[in-house]
Parts: structure tokens; C-alpha cells; sequence
């Protein structure tokens, strides 16, 4: 357990030294993408693990934003009952939908999620009562800690950056558990996954639900920071770019989620130079990198020296030497 | 007392017969070989007693308990093992974490438990100085052997050894027969055993059935089996000429 | 009923041009494996090559339909070697993400070439009217229902009585049998991608009329398509007509009888339905995974 929590630790900390330096608008970019890598983290769970290609994680992602800012606005909750609500309400709606749509595989699956996602989008932008349509929702009340609102990029941050920090462990914790081990175990291969007594549906149901968790979790920051939610924020476009990110970043790895949702939410900012041919340039620097870098940024690090891996396997080596023949 | 029970398995692919009410009743501590030649219904037996086939007619009892619609991983933490033809392991975990997987079967183990389960058992079966080697760096002959770590750390009352001398040298062979003779004398364990490998066997098996198109044709003492005219005539052009010699 | 008969032509047009669409996406699909999320730009192209054609550069609309449908030819099999060929083996996802990506470079393109301002692309019947049963439809949405009647029978000549088309229809099946038949394999693949951006460019020209020429128009084309595409049955060309037309028809007469903003909702919702309980279609026989 070493190893996490130095990662954690670097990403904190890269992340509070940036938020002493950088401009505000910068900070801006760098609270979205800490907000998308607690989302990314979560579909990493589902597709990074488990192999579950999901185009509707916005979708979650929204699910808990509106029900947060629905909540709070409509009914006065505070935004700290109000996230806990909305994050199990999206996680019972992911466990209920994945029981009969996680027995769809590949481009099914991918095709009905993203029909999911679309359906979100159709409901939030016409169920005009409760959503405002596309008009959104705004005056979202912020997060306060002990009375004083966490308002502003950089307090927002340095809250993020912990939730973060937290959500990393507890990822990673799951990773190195019995849970994480038969997750991958699925995606590798489902029958021999039941035939060495794992529950392939509910392990599936499981992953589906915990990306579901960190989904609402993201969007409830989302709209507590922005404090104003529209349709347009969880289209299943956003979807294709949280699945980009998780490629871009280097697939099934917490650190490569982490990366990915930086890198992607910085590029337009890097690009900005392109002007209005920044899209289009998009498009193609991400067919780039998956022709020519099909693990990712985090894929990368396999040509550093291995740094971390002597680490992870010491306790297991010695063990295992002890016992050899 | 049988503790594996197969009765009037039956079942169809569209058009063609796979199984044909087929009986086969294993006695608890038992080595039992089921030959045939390719096609005879062996695998599609197998899935149908792990469960990754539904029979269209007929009945699978374990323990006196019938389970022909009981999910696979439920047979499998009751005590029904099973590796398959072509090994399976899962890429991206290492040797150890393969293992670990089938040690996690029992519930109330703690992650220390499951590790100290899955190295005791990498270690009975002469694995342990891989234990953190990626699977992909592994021979086939070694990764089927860690296949058979993973299905006995299920800890399994009766286990189903689809095919586990197929791609093996001889060396490799010779190694399993030690093993599984080993694993027999020390633990009340049930072996079914799928296999091409007549001399392996012959071997090992205390009885063997023998399936063709789909029919049980033979079922008796390995001396019996060999001289069943039906067996022969069944067999003519296979392998059991050659290995018997 | 005039009313009525009026919505089923309008919706029988709209649902040609899903149902080309839907063609060009299961082609691509059942010949090479790839789920192609770029299908909608591919008709938004093939909009575009008209408008730059018959508006821009002018040309008459024989020719310039022709010239359209020779630029989206040669984009098919641009993309065919641009993105097919080096993410062949990628696993699905890969493939997914890819084409989407390809799709905001499509569409961003469209945009620095034709500006976000919408254009009216012209049909060749412009103004003439078709009276059927005592209503007056537009010739336009006449013709459309019968050049995709032709364009499908067209399809079904190529498929069932040529060789290349029986030798596309081997690749779909066993490309590893096709290579050992002697099939030019690759340039089987390549002219699927090819006959898709030739159906997609005759959707798009076909839809210019009906709405307007718009570079955001190709993702609700695409999530119709989809939509088709797993009503009809993944993989089966006769499901992706009736699919398309399906869906079509439901946009249509969602959007009179039932609630224009919930339209989509329809059609969403059966596919969603399909999938979960019948996920092979109408007319899918065999469900296998690909991924």
C-alpha cells in the first residue's frame, strides 16, 4: 500500500503547488480536470477493469449534478445531504439498469448506454418542471465547511485535490482486493472468471455501480463549483471524451485516468494557437495517439527505469522465496 | 456413495446429437478417465456438469443435490473444479494473483489469508519461484500448471480436467502424472479426467468411460475397457492403438 | 386522413435517408468488424459535397451530383487507409473512440470550410408537387422514397450477382476463408468503405433539401442510424431498411401525435427495448461479440 499513497501524495501535492502559481483561469481548468478524474476514476472501474465499454458515464455524471442542484434549489436541502442523495439515487439507478443491460457485450453494450445517454439528455432538456430544459438550473448553492463556503478556484481546489486524494486510495484499495482482482478477472475471461467461483453478473453489476458512484460524486462537485447545471454539461459527447481521456491517459490504470483528464482538459489551452482549426486538429492528434500510442501516456512509463514495481512485489518475493523449493 | 452424477444428459447443437442420454455416475475419491474420439461429446459434457451449458434434457447431481440449473460459480464454491482444454488464465494478473482469484472463493478469508492459500498452493505444485511473474511470460506447459493452481485453490472436492496433457511435452507430462498422484495420495480429492493421452491415462484412471457421437459406449476398469470390441472398432485409425502399444 | 398519408410520405423520406445510412454503417460493419461512429458525418459530408458542387461551384445538378459522389468516394477510401488500416487490430473501444475523434475532425472541417451559417441545398424537383390519394406531397420526398428503392435494388444486383459483390459478401463472412479462396481481400475491405461513403454522400445529397444543410447535422443522423441499425438487427441489411424506415416513421408521427419534444424518445427507447430483449433485431440471426 506504499506505492498509492506516494502517488496519491505526489498528485496532491503537484496539484496545491500549481494552485499557488497558476492564473485563475488556469485554476479553472485544472478544478475540471479534477473533476473529471474522480469520474475517470470510476470508469475505470467499469471499463478500465471490467471491460464494460460504457458511452453514458455522463450521463451518471449528470444524474448526480441535477439531482444535487435539484434538491438544493427546489427543496433547500444543503448541498452536503443533497450530494449523498443524489449519489445513492444514481448509484440504485446504475444497479437496477445494469441488472438487464449488463448481459450486452461489446458495441451492444456501447450502443445501449449511449442510448442511455441520449435518453438523459432528451428527459433534462424537455421535463421542463424539474430540470428548467435547456435553460439549466442556476444559483446552485456552494459546499461550506464549519459555515464558511468553499467558494472561489483555489479553496475549491485544495477540496477537490482531497476528495481526489481520498477517492485514489479507495480505488486503489479495491484494486489490490479480492474485488478489483475479479473485476479484471471478467474482463479477461468471463468463463474461466466462473469456473474459479467469481459472480461474473454481479461483479459486473458491482464495477457498473461504483463507476456510477464516482460519476454523481463528479457531478455533484461539478455543480456545487459551477453552481449552474444545463443539459449541454452531460451529453453522451462528454461520454466518447471521458472514454478518450481513460485512452489517452493509458487504460485500466488509476494514475493513467488521473493523467488522461488532465491532459485532455489542458489541450485546448495548449492548442489555443490553432485558433479555430483547434478541433479539427483535436480529432486528429487523438487518432495519432491511438495509432501510435495504444497504452496511453501511462503506457509510457514501461520504458522508464521500473522505479516502482521492486516496491509493489518486495513483500510477495520474500514470501515466496521462503517457501520455494 | 456417488458424489458427481450425471443422468440421461441430453443434448442438441441444431441438428446434430452432442449427447445422447448419457450416464455417468462418479464415486467420491474416485479417478475416473472419460475418452472418445474427437467430437464425442467429452467438453460439451464437461460444460454441461460446470454449468456453462444448459442440457436439453437429463439431470446433474452433486452431492445428492441436483444442480442442473445451479449458476457456475455457485457449483463451483459447493466443490466442483475444473480446468479447460486449452488452459485459461487471466492475462493481466500475475501467477500469484491468478491463484489468489480461486483462494478467494472462501468468503470470510482475510487478503493475507488468500495470499498465504494461493503461494501454499503454487508451492505444493513446484510454482512458488514464479509467483510474481506476469502470465505472459510463461510457457504454455507452466501456465496450464497455473490454471491447475487456480482450480485447486478453489479447494474442490471433485475436479474436471479438461484435456491438461494437450501441448505439454513429455518431461511436462511426466511432472502432471507426479502431481496429480501426488495430490491424490494427500488429499480425499475426485478427478475426472478428459484426455487424448492414453498413455497418462492409463496411468492414472481407476475407471474409464468412453463417449462416441455422443453415446456412452464403454464404462468399466481400464483392462475391460481396453478389450471392448466396441471401444476398438470406435478407436481404429486414433490414437489408442498407438499409445497402447 | 389527408394529414395522415401526408406524415407516413414525410416519414417514409426521412427513414430512406436512415436507412441509406444505416446501409453504409452495416456495410462497413459486417465487412470489416469496425462500429463506424463516424457514420453521421460521412452524410453531413455528403451534404457538404453538394452544397460545394451545386452552390458553389455551380454546376448544373447532373454533374454536380456526380462530382459529389466522386469526392465522397475518394473519402471513403481516405478513410480506408487514413484510419481503417493502421487501427485494424485495435480492440473495439480503440476503434470506437478513433472514429468518433475522426468524426470532430470531419465536422470541425465542414465548419472552417462552410461557417455555421445553415445552407439550403436546392433538390433537382424544386417546387413540383405529387398528388397521392388527395394529398400534396413534395416531389422531393417522392423521389427519395424512389431512389432508395433503387439504390437498395442496386445493392442487391452488386451483392447477388456480380463477383465482387459475392466476394465482399465472403469477406463479411470468413475473411480468413476469402484470403484462402484468393479474394483480393484488402481491396475488397477498401471498396466497403468506398460503397459506405457512396450511400452516405447519396443520404446526404437526398437530405440537403429536407433540412437544412448543417454542420452539426451528422450526430442525430448517426444515433438515428444506430437506432436503426439495432431494431433491424446488427449485421443484417434488410433490418437496417426497415430499421431506418422504422425509425423514421416513429420521429414523424411521434412528433404529430404524441409530443415533438419526446420524438427521439421513441425511437431511443424501442432500441434500448431491442437490446434488452431482443437484442439480435428483426432480421439479426447470429448475436456474436466482437469485442
Amino acid at each position: 500500500m506504499r506505492v498509492p499513497f506516494l502517488i496519491t501524495a505526489v498528485i496532491v501535492s503537484a496539484g496545491v503547488l500549481l494552485s499557488l502559481v497558476l492564473p485563475d483561469y488556469h485554476l479553472r481548468l485544472l478544478n475540471l480536470s479534477v473533476v473529471s478524474a474522480i469520474a475517470l476514476i470510476g470508469l475505470n472501474f467499469a471499463f478500465g477493469y471490467a471491460g464494460l465499454i460504457s458511452l453514458g458515464h455522463a450521463a451518471f455524471v449528470g444524474m448526480g449534478a441535477y439531482g444535487l442542484a435539484i434538491l438544493t434549489t427546489r427543496m433547500g436541502w444543503s448541498p452536503w445531504r443533497a450530494m449523498l442523495v443524489a449519489t445513492t439515487a444514481t448509484a440504485a439507478f446504475a444497479g437496477l439498469i445494469g441488472l438487464p443491460l449488463l448481459r450486452l457485450k461489446g458495441h451492444y453494450l456501447a450502443l445501449a448506454t449511449l442510448g442511455l445517454n441520449v435518453s438523459f439528455y432528451i428527459v433534462a432538456a424537455n421535463w421542463i418542471d424539474l430540470t428548467g430544459g435547456t435553460n439549466g438550473i442556476s444559483r446552485i448553492p456552494e459546499l461550506t465547511i464549519a459555515g464558511r463556503a468553499i467558494a472561489g478556484e483555489r479553496p475549491f481546489l485544495w477540496f477537490g485535490l482531497a476528495v481526489l486524494a481520498a477517492i485514489t486510495i479507495v480505488a486503489f484499495m479495491i484494486h489490490t482486493s479480492r474485488y478489483g482482482r475479479a473485476m479484471i478477472a471478467v474482463r479477461d475471461d468471463e468463463t474461466a472468471a466462473a469456473m474459479s467461483g467469481i459472480d461474473v453478473t454481479m461483479t459486473k453489476i458491482a464495477a457498473f455501480v461504483l463507476s456510477a458512484v464516482c460519476a454523481a460524486i463528479a457531478g455533484c462537485l461539478f455543480a456545487c463549483h459551477v453552481r449552474f447545471v444545463a443539459p449541454e454539461d452531460f451529453s453522451y459527447a462528454h461520454s466518447i471524451t471521458y472514454l478518450a481521456m481513460l485512452i489517452v491517459g493509458g487504460e485500466s490504470t488509476i494514475v493513467g485516468a488521473i493523467l488522461g483528464a488532465a491532459v485532455l482538459t489542458f489541450l485546448p489551452e495548449w492548442l489555443r494557437f490553432l485558433g479555430s482549426a483547434y478541433l479539427a486538429f483535436f480529432g486528429l492528434m487523438m487518432l495519432a495517439i491511438l495509432v501510435f500510442l495504444p497504452s496511453g501516456i501511462a503506457g509510457l512509463g514501461r520504458y522508464l527505469p521500473r522505479l516502482r514495481s521492486p516496491t509493489r512485489a518486495a513483500p510477495a518475493s520474500v514470501s515466496a522465496k521462503e517457501l520455494g523449493p | 456413495m456417488s458424489i458427481l452424477q450425471a443422468r440421461a444428459i441430453t443434448k442438441q447443437f441444431g441438428g446434430l446429437l452432442a449427447l445422447s442420454a448419457v450416464e455417468l455416475t462418479i464415486a467420491a475419491g474416485e479417478f475416473v478417465a472419460v475418452i472418445g474420439p474427437n467430437g464425442a461429446g467429452k467438453s460439451t459434457l464437461l460444460n454441461i456438469l460446470t454449468g456453462l451449458l444448459m442440457p436439453d434434457g437429463g439431470q446433474v447431481l452433486f452431492d445428492g443435490k441436483d444442480i442442473t440449473r445451479l449458476a457456475t460459480h455457485k457449483r463451483v464454491r459447493s466443490g466442483l473444479g475444473r480446468t479447460f482444454q486449452h488452459g485459461r488464465t487471466f492475462a493481466r494478473l500475475t501467477v500469484l494473483e491468478n491463484v489468489m482469484i480461486g483462494a478467494a472463493i472462501r468468503g470470510d478469508r482475510t487478503e493475507r489469508a488468500i495470499r498465504d492459500a494461493a503461494l501454499a498452493v503454487l508451492d505444493q505444485m513446484g510454482l512458488a519461484a514464479e509467483a510474481n511473474e506476469s502470465i505472459g511470460s510463461l510457457s504454455y506447459g507452466r501456465r496450464r500448471m497455473v490454471e491447475l493452481c487456480r482450480a485447486l485453490a478453489c479447494e474442490p472436492r471433485v475436479l474436471l480436467l479438461d484435456e491438461p496433457a494437450a501441448g505439454l511435452n513429455s518431461g511436462e507430462v511426466d511432472q502432471l502424472v507426479d502431481r496429480l498422484t501426488e495430490l491424490r495420495a494427500r488429499q480425499q480429492l475426485t478427478i475426472v479426467l478428459i484426455e487424448h493421452n492414453m498413455g497418462m491415462v492409463m496411468r492414472l484412471a481407476e475407471r474409464i468411460a468412453v463417449l462416441n457421437f455422443g453415446r456412452k459406449i464403454a464404462d468399466g476398469p481400464p483392462a475391460q475397457v481396453q478389450a471392448d470390441p466396441a471401444v476398438l472398432s470406435a478407436y481404429l485409425g486414433h490414437g489408442y492403438n498407438r499409445a497402447s502399444v | 386522413m389527408a394529414d395522415l398519408s401526408q406524415l407516413l410520405i414525410n416519414g417514409l423520406a426521412i427513414g430512406s435517408v436512415y436507412a441509406l445510412a444505416a446501409i453504409g454503417f452495416v456495410i462497413v460493419y459486417s465487412a470489416t468488424g469496425v462500429v463506424n461512429f463516424a457514420a453521421g458525418q460521412f452524410v453531413m459530408f455528403g451534404t457538404f459535397a453538394g452544397v460545394a458542387m451545386l452552390i458553389n461551384a455551380r454546376l448544373p445538378w447532373p454533374s454536380g451530383y456526380g462530382a459529389a459522389l466522386a469526392a465522397m468516394a475518394l473519402f471513403g477510401a481516405l478513410f480506408f487507409f487514413v484510419v481503417y488500416l493502421p487501427l485494424r487490430k485495435s480492440p473495439i473501444v480503440t476503434i470506437i473512440v478513433a472514429t468518433v475523434a475522426v468524426g470532430i475532425t470531419m465536422q470541425n472541417v465542414a465548419l472552417l470550410t462552410f461557417g455555421s451559417w445553415p445552407f439550403r441545398l436546392p433538390s433537382p424537383v424544386e417546387g413540383w408537387t405529387v398528388t397521392i390519394a388527395g394529398t400534396v406531397v413534395p416531389a422531393h420526398f417522392v423521389a427519395v422514397i424512389v431512389v432508395t428503392a433503387v439504390m437498395v435494388g442496386l445493392l442487391w444486383l452488386l451483392f447477388y450477382r456480380t463477383p465482387v459483390g459475392i466476394g465482399m459478401r465472403a469477406v463479411a463472412q470468413d475473411i480468413q476463408a476469402a484470403r484462402l479462396m484468393g479474394l483480393k481481400v484488402n481491396r475488397l475491405l477498401a471498396l466497403s468503405w468506398i460503397l459506405a461513403a457512396l450511400l452516405a454522400g447519396v443520404a446526404g445529397l437526398m437530405l440537403g433539401p429536407i433540412w437544412f444543410a448543417d454542420v452539426n447535422m451528422g450526430d442525430p443522423i448517426a444515433l438515428k442510424a444506430f437506432a436503426a441499425t439495432i431494431i433491424g438487427g446488427f449485421g443484417s441489411l434488410p433490418g437496417a431498411i426497415v430499421g431506418g424506415m422504422f425509425v423514421g416513421l416513429s420521429e414523424v408521427l411521434g412528433a404529430s401525435y404524441v409530443s415533438s419534444a419526446y420524438k427521439d424518445l421513441i425511437s431511443f427507447g424501442i432500441m434500448i427495448g431491442f437490446l434488452l430483449v431482443r437484442p439480435q433485431g428483426v432480421f439479426g440471426e447470429r448475436i456474436q461479440d466482437r469485442g
